[in-house]
C-alpha cells in the first residue's frame, strides 16, 4: 500500500514539474490553413458582441495572457496587443483558439460555441483601441 | 476548464483539464431501489490536474453508504488521459488508461462494465473483496454545430479474479443553452447551462459473452451550471433500461477549478514560474 502512496506522490510532481512552460516562442509551424485564415469574421458588424467577448476572454485567457492581453513574462504567453498577433486574420485567430497550440500549452477552446470563439476575436481586435465600452475590458 | 465544463458523468469527450490547472471535484451517485434492494448513497471526490494540454491525470477517491446496512470506504482509481492529435479534427480520439483499488461494494457507476455491479448484496460479504483492475478507453469525440458528441468504449481487465476482460460503453451528446455570450456578469444567463443526454452500460465479458443481454444499460439527461467563475454544478438523472441494477440513479457534483496551480506551488518554493 505505502509502495502505491510512494508512486502518487512521484506521479503528482512528475506532472507539477512537466507543466512547467519553458518560454513563449513565437511557433513558425502554428499556422492556420488557407481556408481556414480566409473565413470571416460573422460578428464583424456586430461590435455589441465583444462585450460577451470581454467576459469570456476573463474566464478563458487572463491567466495566461494577462488582464489586458500583454502576456505574462513568466507564463511565456504570447501579447496580444503585439502587430504580429493583430496582422493575423480573423480567421487565423479564430482558427488558433479552436485548435490550440498543444505542444507549447496553449489548449483547445473548442468546447466553446463557435459564436463565442468569434466573440473572443472581436475581443482581441480591440484590445489595442480606447473605445471599448467600459463592461467590455476584462477587469 | 473555466471554458464551461462538460456535463457528463459517464461519458468522457476530448476536453481535457487546461495545463496547470487543478480541479476538486465532489460527487454522489444515489439508487434508487427495486424491490429486495437498499437505497445507497456513493459519494467520491475527484483531484484533476493539467500536467499538459494534451495530458490530464485524475485521482478518485470513493466510498458507499447502504440504508439499513453500512458505510464503507470503496478504494481509490488513478486515471490518466492523453489526446492524440495536436489539432481539432471531425472526430477527436483520446487514450484513456486508470488503475484502480476498489472493493466490490463500488457502486459510483462511474462506468458500467461486465454485467454492472452488485447492488443486492450487503456490504459485509462484497467490502472484504478487493480487487487491482486496470481499464481502458478510447475515447472518441466530435464538435458538430456546438454539439459535442462522444462514445467511449471500455474494457476493463481484474487481476484480483479471474473474469477475462469486461466491456462497456458511453456515448453522450451535449450544448450550451446559449452559442453567444452575453455582455451581463450573470449567474443565470444561459450560456452558463449545458445540457445533454447520456447512454451507457455493459457489454458482457470474455468469459460470459460480449453481449448487451444481462447487463445493466441506462438513459440519463445531463446539465451543469456555472454558478461562478470557478465553480460548477452538475445533475443527472439515470433511467435503467433494463431490470439489471437500480431502476435510477441520481447523481449530484460540484466541481471548483484552481487555476495555475502549478505557478502558485512553485512560488511557494520560490520559483519564479
Amino acid at each position: 500500500m505505502r509502495a502505491v502512496f510512494v508512486a502518487v506522490f512521484l506521479m503528482v510532481i512528475l506532472a507539477v514539474a512537466n507543466s512547467q512552460n519553458e518560454g513563449y516562442r513565437q511557433d513558425p509551424g502554428w499556422r492556420a490553413p488557407t481556408e481556414a485564415a480566409a473565413r470571416p469574421n460573422p460578428l464583424a458588424k456586430r461590435p455589441d458582441a465583444a462585450a460577451g467577448g470581454a467576459k469570456l476572454f476573463k474566464r478563458n485567457c487572463v491567466e495566461c495572457h494577462g488582464e489586458n492581453g500583454t502576456g505574462l513574462a513568466n507564463k511565456h504567453s504570447a501579447n496580444l496587443r503585439l502587430d504580429v498577433v493583430q496582422k493575423q486574420s480573423d480567421g487565423t485567430l479564430f482558427w488558433k483558439i479552436t485548435n490550440g497550440n498543444t505542444d507549447r500549452g496553449m489548449p483547445s477552446f473548442s468546447r466553446l460555441p463557435e459564436l463565442q470563439r468569434w466573440q473572443l476575436v472581436l475581443y482581441l481586435r480591440n484590445l489595442n483601441s480606447a473605445d471599448i465600452p467600459s463592461k467590455a475590458k476584462a477587469k | 476548464m473555466c471554458a464551461q465544463e462538460s456535463p457528463y458523468f459517464v461519458t468522457y469527450d476530448h476536453h481535457l483539464e487546461e495545463p496547470g490547472n487543478l480541479e476538486l471535484e465532489t460527487y454522489t451517485t444515489s439508487g434508487i431501489p427495486r424491490a429486495g434492494q437498499s437505497a445507497y448513497v456513493a459519494p467520491y471526490m475527484e483531484i484533476e490536474y493539467g500536467v499538459t494540454a494534451r495530458w490530464t491525470t485524475e485521482l478518485y477517491l470513493e466510498g458507499q453508504g447502504t440504508i439499513g446496512d453500512s458505510a464503507v470506504f470503496t478504494g481509490w482509481r488513478l486515471e490518466n488521459r492523453f489526446r492524440i492529435l495536436k489539432r481539432e479534427h471531425f472526430i477527436n480520439p483520446v487514450l484513456y488508461f486508470e488503475y484502480e483499488r476498489t472493493s466490490e461494494a463500488t457502486r459510483i457507476q462511474k462506468e458500467i462494465v461486465g454485467g454492472g455491479p452488485d447492488v443486492t448484496s450487503p456490504n459485509a460479504d462484497l467490502q472484504p473483496s478487493k480487487n487491482h483492475e486496470l481499464e481502458g478507453k478510447l475515447i472518441l469525440s466530435s464538435t458538430l454545430h456546438d454539439w459535442n458528441i462522444a462514445g467511449n468504449f471500455i474494457a476493463e481487465k481484474n487481476l484480483s479474479q479471474a473474469e477475462g476482460f469486461e466491456f462497456g460503453y458511453a456515448f453522450g451528446v451535449a450544448r450550451s443553452l446559449a452559442t453567444l455570450a452575453s455582455a451581463a456578469q450573470c449567474r443565470f444567463c444561459r450560456e452558463n447551462f449545458l445540457v445533454g443526454m447520456e447512454l451507457y452500460g455493459g457489454l458482457g465479458s470474455t468469459v460470459d459473452g460480449f453481449s448487451v443481454h444481462n447487463t445493466a444499460h441506462y438513459a440519463a439527461p445531463v446539465a451543469s451550471w456555472q454558478v461562478s467563475e470557478n465553480g460548477s454544478l452538475h445533475f443527472s438523472s439515470s433511467f435503467a433500461l433494463t431490470h439489471e441494477g437500480s431502476p435510477v440513479l441520481l447523481r449530484f457534483g460540484y466541481s471548483y477549478e484552481f487555476r495555475g496551480f502549478s505557478s502558485r506551488i512553485a512560488q511557494l518554493f520560490g520559483g519564479k514560474h
